[in-house]
């Protein structure tokens, strides 16, 4: 592993052809790393993710990625904001994280035998192995979720983002699932979380950023979630951050 | 009243209430399922041909019975509103080919009921399409409100506790009254055009749900007249020219739209609009 | 003259041959085709297809005779192809507004054959199709069209389903929407114009709607789908022929083979439904999900979308 980040962004801004964006934005982000994008809604947070897919355009600053300016092939794995996907779709799990492969594969393969084990792994290393075949339509809405971590998985990714992973799932599924992210950073695997979930973001990640229109602070987590920073960040917003477990210095509870 | 008088005011008649029912077909939705109807009454009105009585009654038990079949087929998981209307729609032109072949011998043109034939309307059509047109603006007028409020907040309407059912019932029923009513001037394959365009035109240019009740009838027999004059001065068939100068309305109006909203748009990106807002 | 005789020796005589091996060709790839339309969501778009063709066949008539047919149908379909993926995506038209530009377009189908000599007649053909006078000097092409249309579903397959399911993911994938979007709508274009040439443009859409909705009836296994509606579609093609065959030589009434086609499909339907239904696999249901999920995947079809979701 090369001490090069896998993710670079110097003064880079991503802005929407609407107008709306997110700017000023400073970060390196280095293999086995987990950050946690913190800000209210409309801060910018999915325009980020979406900006680093190339789906909203670059509108000032550099990025790169592992040095490069353009993502390589595969790179890049994402868990979408809780997709809005069809329950009755004829589709297989194991079709679905196959889903994963096809950036890989191109238009004119199809998947073979490397491609099957990369799809048992993935579905193994969320823990749904046994579920392999049955209709994605018919799991929980937190298998489900998990199913979809998987295809993002099954990329093997070296950079994954992953859109607010963790609204409405129950404690079961969401431990599930922060198991799953400390297995990846184990494993190298550098991920952004866009969360309003701070305690997710003292469990799993190693750094914080917080935006709301800009980059407003980005460092360890104890030294970013303070109650200045967060007051200023959600100023004006209706968030409601005492439905989490927040510790900041002088201000405990839930 | 000579023929070419006739078929002005059948033109006229036809048009503005089919505009009229048309706003309504627009604003909530329902242009594929009422095309599907219009060519679903296709063999109904082939068999009351056959059969001797009259046409727009044979196409009016037609379309409720495919109403019926359409709202089966809708219900069901993983076939839904788009499978039903097009099996329906099909479905109908295949029964009235099949009857057309197996009956020789029709009275009637079977082209006239597909494209119209408003040069040969009778009396009763006419009379027909009036008592369609003054029904739906009664209807409307007493239960507008509650039309408006279920097409444009339909979970809002179902939480206030009123029940969805009657309402769409009865917009059904009045597509499908205009649709059988307009059979005669523009036929099963071009109805549409006379519903949705006219509606469509009002809605890009006046803002009100109730300016678009209001214009959409005007625009509707504005395009009867204007296709009917065409038919005459360029010795073309009626129902497509009634048909092409809807469509013209529908035109000039998103043209106009279009141009308003010019000068503040901007540059206009051409990648993914719809699916990029959604994204984001 | 005997049920045997209908649905084997029949085929013995040269012009029902061709037109089995022409209309199983097309069945299929319809079948194939129209899986991905009905995943997609695509139906308001292929109805649309068939009513921009019309111009196409009766100005390819009125130019070239009969031979002009496919050409014209061609240029229209294609055409109407890049501008329905265009107007779909970029969010302009409504159904409503799709609706009405077609009709228009069929409009002036009708006008270019109103001023032709048999008007009727013509009429009747391009609207009901002819599969059984199909001659032979075009039997090649009609099939190539078709297997054209197939190739480019079978090279894009997996993205489709892709996009079909998850358009945001596939995206994301680096998948491109528009190419993808135009593929589909000009395989769907080209089922289309070899089918309009064959049982005619009124009757083409059940050709991509039907099978695909067998299909969905009879399995959740996604690669099943395919077999599945190509199997019924062929197994339509062939009975609907012979039933024409049958009430025409033993009934002694001439009904249009594209409309025996047609009807078989629909019977075949019914049937499938109420197997089905026996099975105990129709279930109803507000569904809302496929109507939302129809809803993301709008860069193919917002209008389509809309009405699936607004007719409940």
């Amino acid at each position: 592993m090369t001490d090069r980040p896998v993710l670079r962004l110097r003064s880079a801004a991503f802005t929407h052809p609407g107008g709306a964006g997110v700017s000023g934005l400073d970060l390196d982000i280095r293999a086995g790393e987990a950050v946690a994008l913190i800000g209210p809604n409309g801060a910018g947070k999915s325009t980020l993710l979406n900006g680093l897919l190339g789906l909203v355009p670059r509108t000032a600053g550099t990025v790169e990625y592992a040095g490069h300016p353009h993502a390589a092939v595969g790179m890049i794995g994402v868990l979408p904001q809780s997709a809005d996907l069809d329950p009755d779709f004829p589709i297989s799990l194991e079709q679905v994280v196959m889903q994963g492969r096809y950036r890989r594969l191109g238009l004119f393969r199809w998947p073979g035998r490397a491609d099957r084990a990369a799809v048992a792994d993935a579905l193994a290393a969320v823990g749904l192995t046994e579920l392999a075949k049955r209709r994605f339509g018919d799991l929980s809405g937190g298998q489900r979720q998990r199913g979809l971590l998987a295809r993002a998985l099954a990329g093997e990714p070296s950079l994954l983002l992953l859109d607010e992973p963790f609204n409405g799932l129950d404690q079961q599924n969401r431990d599930a699932l922060i198991q799953t992210l400390r297995d990846l950073k184990a494993r190298g695997v550098a991920v952004i979380v866009s969360t309003h979930d701070l305690e997710l973001a003292r469990l799993v990640c190693d750094t914080v950023v917080l935006v709301n229109g800009e980059q407003l602070a980005h460092g360890p987590v104890d030294d970013v979630l303070t109650l200045g920073n967060l007051q200023e960040c959600f100023e004006g917003t209706e968030i409601e951050i005492d439905e989490h477990t927040l510790v900041v210095p002088g201000h405990e509870g839930h | 009243m000579g023929y070419f008088e006739r078929a002005m005011l059948a033109a006229i008649v036809i048009g503005a209430g089919a505009g009229f029912v048309g706003a309504l077909v627009v604003l909530r939705r329902r242009t594929f399922f009422a095309q599907a109807l219009t060519h679903a009454t296709y063999p109904g009105a082939v068999a009351a041909a056959a059969l001797g009585v009259s046409v727009p009654l044979g196409a009016a038990v037609a379309s409720v019975v495919i109403v019926a079949i359409m709202a089966g087929i809708a219900r069901i998981r993983r076939q839904g509103a788009q499978v039903a209307a097009g099996i329906v729609l099909t479905g109908g032109f295949a029964a009235g080919a099949l009857l057309q072949a197996a009956l020789p011998g029709l009275p009637v043109q079977p082209e006239s009921l597909l494209v119209g034939s408003i040069l040969t309307v009778t009396d009763a059509d006419i009379l027909l399409a009036a008592v369609v047109a003054v029904a739906a603006v009664v209807l409307v007028a007493a239960f507008g409100r509650r039309i408006a409020f279920s097409t444009f907040d339909p979970a809002g309407f179902r939480a206030a506790g009123f029940r969805e059912w009657p309402i769409e019932v009865l917009v059904l029923g009045l597509i499908a009254a205009s649709v059988v009513s307009s059979l005669p001037a523009v036929g099963a394959i071009l109805a549409i055009a006379l519903i949705a365009a006219p509606a469509a035109a009002a809605r890009l240019v006046v803002r009100s749900y109730r300016g678009v009740l209001f214009a959409a009838p005007v625009i509707g027999a504005a395009s009867g007249i204007v296709g009917v004059l065409a038919s005459r001065a360029f010795a073309i068939a009626a129902g497509p020219a009634i048909a092409l100068a809807a469509t013209g309305c529908f035109a000039i109006a998103l043209g106009a739209s279009q141009l308003r909203r010019l000068p503040w748009r901007g540059r206009s990106i051409p990648v993914e609009t719809a699916e990029e807002a959604r994204i984001a | 003259m005997d049920l045997w005789d209908s649905l084997f020796t029949a085929f013995e005589l040269p012009f029902m041959a061709r037109a089995l091996g022409v209309m199983l060709v097309l069945a299929v790839v319809a079948g194939v085709v129209g899986v991905l339309v009905n995943l997609r969501g695509l139906e308001f778009i292929s109805d649309g297809l068939t009513h921009a063709v019309f111009p196409g066949l009766a100005i390819g008539l009125a130019v070239g005779g009969t031979a002009g047919l496919l050409p014209g149908a061609a240029i229209a379909a294609l055409g109407a192809a890049v501008i329905l993926t265009w107007l779909s995506r970029a969010g302009v038209a409504s159904d409503a507004a799709i609706a009405i530009v077609l009709t228009a377009t069929f409009s002036v189908g009708v006008i270019v054959v109103s001023r032709s000599d048999d008007y009727a007649g013509q009429l009747e053909a391009l609207l009901f199709g002819r599969v059984l006078t199909i001659p032979p000097a075009e039997v090649v092409p009609l099939v190539v069209v078709s297997l054209v249309a197939l190739g480019a579903v079978l090279l894009t397959l997996k993205q489709q389903l892709f996009r079909a399911f998850d358009a945001r993911a596939s995206r994301a994938a680096g998948d491109r929407g528009f190419v993808l979007d135009l593929v589909l709508n000009g395989a769907v274009a080209l089922v289309v114009v070899a089918a309009a040439s064959t049982v005619g443009t009124l009757l083409v859409l059940a050709l991509l709607i039907v099978p695909g909705a067998v299909a969905r009836l009879a399995t959740d296994r996604l690669w099943l789908l395919f077999p599945v509606a190509g199997g019924f579609a062929a197994l339509g093609a062939w009975l609907g022929l012979a039933a024409g065959y049958g009430a025409s030589v033993g009934g002694g009434v001439d009904l249009p083979a594209g409309a025996t086609v047609v009807a078989a499909f629909v019977v075949g339907y019914a049937l499938v439904l109420v197997v089905a239904w026996a099975a105990g696999r129709v279930t109803t249901g507000r569904s809302s999900g496929r109507a939302a999920g129809r809803a993301d995947r709008a860069g193919a079809a917002p209008a389509a979308a809309r009405t699936a979701g607004s007719a409940r």
